[in-house]
């Protein structure tokens, strides 16, 4: 079975195969009932005929058989036309009468029943059909058979049925080709809601959970799969809904005892340990902001009319970190485009993914050294520092949650660079990671 | 000076008003947004730390309140999210300055006291980083107690420094308080500007430092 992709083309398969089974049958049926219906009409006739016959058969008193036919009936039995044939047979077999020079009986094969025979019968090149009827007449039983040469028929009825293909049959064809062409119309028209209901189904995407399929004008065999549909976004919604709550209520929980313990670290009087203390909250503020924001973009979908300015957030994001890395005695430095460098997708999101690339950067730099910023059109931002590059085995590992060089190292968690990638992804934009030819790695995010 | 810590959990509430009033500072502590309402509306206090999350409402809602009435109250928020969005709704809704949980101390004590210091709030009259002093009234420069001579122009640069301790003030930003809206201006004028100024820092002996972050702007911090 070829199986089709559409409904549409499924049902007009199936439509022409059975439009092509009805070409054929049709006709052949019409055929059929045609040839009945003229085969009862002969028989008929032959009864009518052999009725006739018998009007006009007398016994006369003396025994003798007589048959005066008028001169009109002689003339359809006579020889010359040949068409029709009578003979008038008594219950010995013997033939009374017959239309025939040779006064044999039309049907051999007569076995003189009570009931209505039809025969047929050969004579010749000629098909001989008729019928044998009986009739009482005083004590004696007579048989009149009336046959007709069917290969005379063809002259009316015949006509008909032969030519019927030629005629009328062909007429079939066109109505069923017509037929087609409005039904292509009709499932064209049945199937639109369908079509509408999934191109709404398109639009349906994390960052736009509200909207549902419409069940308007929906016929009713589909409209329980919609309604289905409608409440699995229902429930998807609400799933989105209890997450983004559970990251914000997270996020409230975590960070607030962060900042207790910071505060309360802050009031030691061993400053030593403070000091080491803070370094430890620090590390684990950040791993807490960052599994926030991993369970953010869990849920996170562009909203396809927001538009960002790369500029504006490399500039923002050089100003808050230029004193944490003044702190650690490096630098920042922003160069490129010197107006805006806008792109589709979310500001937020975009500051969050080359925020980790500057921490990243800034954690592999040495001190003295600069980290650069740099902004191309039509969006591209690069984030080069002078550390010790990526090696080649690493491009594909340092994107992967929780993966790290130095495992032995703490404070990191190595979730930024996986962010990042998640965040790049989401705006279908390319992380490019390479190595400088002074030293040094060169993160790029390339925005289509 | 009396701030208000708005701030739902107890415990944070009682450290940052205890290491405020270590900083000489007097605090009232408010921990629902009725609460805070209440007291806003009643005691004028010189700034308002608030957290955004309340058990009983938002803090943006007491934040918009406070503006409509045309307080001029600086508003320090904070806030457990970190988003630009929450930034943006926050400093829309007129706080001053925010702070990201979890914030160190002494963060929230200069942010606090920036605020403070604005043209027209409650803090001093004087900007001190280090050694270098300015008078917010006089627009006079002190290092080491020496008045200093600054042009007007140097001075208007430093003010905005110290205003911005430890924090990037961007080049439009100087280039904007110099010029104003004198039109064209030439690329490379505020730079001379900051050139001359850090040289005569330098040269008087200021030990502080001014950082150009470039194609950003400039950091003011102590000298290491």
């Amino acid at each position: 079975m070829i199986s089709f992709k559409s409904i549409f083309s499924r049902i007009i398969f199936l439509h022409v195969i059975a439009l092509v089974i009805t070409a054929i049958f049709m006709p052949v049926v019409l055929y059929w009932f045609l040839r009945s219906a003229a085969n009862d009409l002969h028989a008929q006739a032959m009864r009518e005929q052999a009725g006739l016959v018998a009007h006009y058969l007398q016994l006369r008193d003396d025994g003798h058989w007589t048959l005066d036919l008028p001169p009109a009936l002689q003339d359809l039995y006579s020889q010359a036309y040949g068409r029709y044939a009578y003979a008038v047979i008594d219950d010995t077999g013997h033939v009374l009468f017959s239309s025939s020079k040779e006064q044999t009986a039309i049907f051999p094969q007569d076995r003189r029943s009570p009931e209505v025979a039809f025969l047929e019968t050969r004579r010749g090149d000629a098909r001989l059909s008729g019928v044998s009827i009986a009739r009482r007449m005083g004590e004696h039983m007579v048989w009149i058979e009336v046959g007709e040469d069917l290969a005379h028929r063809d002259v009316i009825i015949d006509d008909i049925v032969a030519d019927f293909f030629m005629r009328v049959g062909w007429i079939i064809l066109p109505i069923l080709f017509f037929l087609l062409l409005i039904d292509v119309v009709i499932f064209r028209r049945a199937l639109r809601p369908l079509v509408h209901a999934s191109e709404s189904a398109k639009k349906i995407n994390p960052a736009r959970t509200d909207l549902r399929l419409s069940e308007e004008s929906i016929p009713d065999e589909i409209l329980p799969l919609v309604q289905a549909v409608n409440q699995a976004f229902d429930r998807l919604e609400v799933g989105f809904r209890v997450q983004r709550e559970f990251t914000a209520d997270a996020a409230h929980e975590l960070r607030t005892p962060l900042t207790i313990l910071r505060s309360r670290v802050e009031t030691l009087a061993d400053k030593t340990a403070a000091a080491a203390l803070k370094r430890d909250i620090d590390a684990m503020s950040r791993i807490v902001s960052q599994l926030l924001d991993i369970a953010e973009l869990e849920t996170f979908a562009i909203d396809p009319a927001e538009r960002a300015d790369l500029r504006d957030i490399c500039a923002e994001l050089a100003e808050f970190a230029a004193p944490l890395a003044l702190a650690q005695g490096k630098h920042i430095a922003l160069s490129g485009a010197a107006d805006s460098v806008r792109v589709n997708g979310s500001g937020e999101m975009i500051a969050r993914a080359v925020r980790n690339l500057i921490e990243n950067a800034l954690n592999h730099s040495p001190a003295g050294q600069t980290v650069e910023i740099v902004v191309e059109k039509p969006g591209v931002v690069r984030v080069l520092d002078d550390g010790p590059g990526i090696k080649s085995d690493e491009r594909e590992l340092i994107f992967r949650r929780f993966w790290r060089r130095d495992r032995r190292r703490s404070g990191s968690a190595g979730l930024g660079l996986a962010i990042v990638k998640r965040i790049a992804d989401a705006h279908g934009a390319i992380v490019k990671v390479e190595n400088r030819a002074g030293g040094g790695a060169a993160f790029s995010l390339i925005f289509a | 000076m009396r701030l208000a810590v708005v701030e739902d959990n107890v415990e944070l509430a009682q450290l940052l008003s205890r290491g405020l009033q270590e900083k000489g500072y007097e605090t009232d502590i408010l921990t629902t947004a009725a609460e805070a309402r209440e007291a806003v509306t009643s005691t004028r206090y010189a700034a308002l730390v608030l957290d955004l999350g309340l058990p009983d409402g938002d803090g943006l809602s007491i934040l918009r309140e406070v503006r409509q009435r045309k307080d001029p109250v600086p508003v320090l928020v904070l806030t457990a999210r970190g988003g630009v969005h929450d930034r943006v709704n926050g400093l829309r809704s007129g706080a001053d300055d925010y702070l990201v949980k979890p914030f160190a101390f002494e963060e929230l004590v200069a942010r606090l006291e920036a605020l403070l210091r604005r043209p027209g709030q409650m803090l001093g009259r004087s900007l001190q980083v280090a050694n270098l002093v300015f008078d917010t009234e006089s627009r006079q420069t002190f290092i080491d107690d020496k008045p200093q001579v600054l042009s007007a122009r140097e001075t208007t640069v430093l003010e905005l420094l110290l205003r911005r301790k430890d924090r990037v003030i961007s080049k439009k930003l100087v280039e904007d308080h110099i010029f104003g809206n004198a039109g064209e201006v030439a690329s490379n004028a505020v730079e001379v500007y900051v050139h001359r100024l850090r040289k005569q820092l330098a040269e008087r002996g200021a030990k502080v430092q001014i950082h150009t972050i470039r194609g950003v702007g400039y950091l003011l911090a102590e000298e290491k």
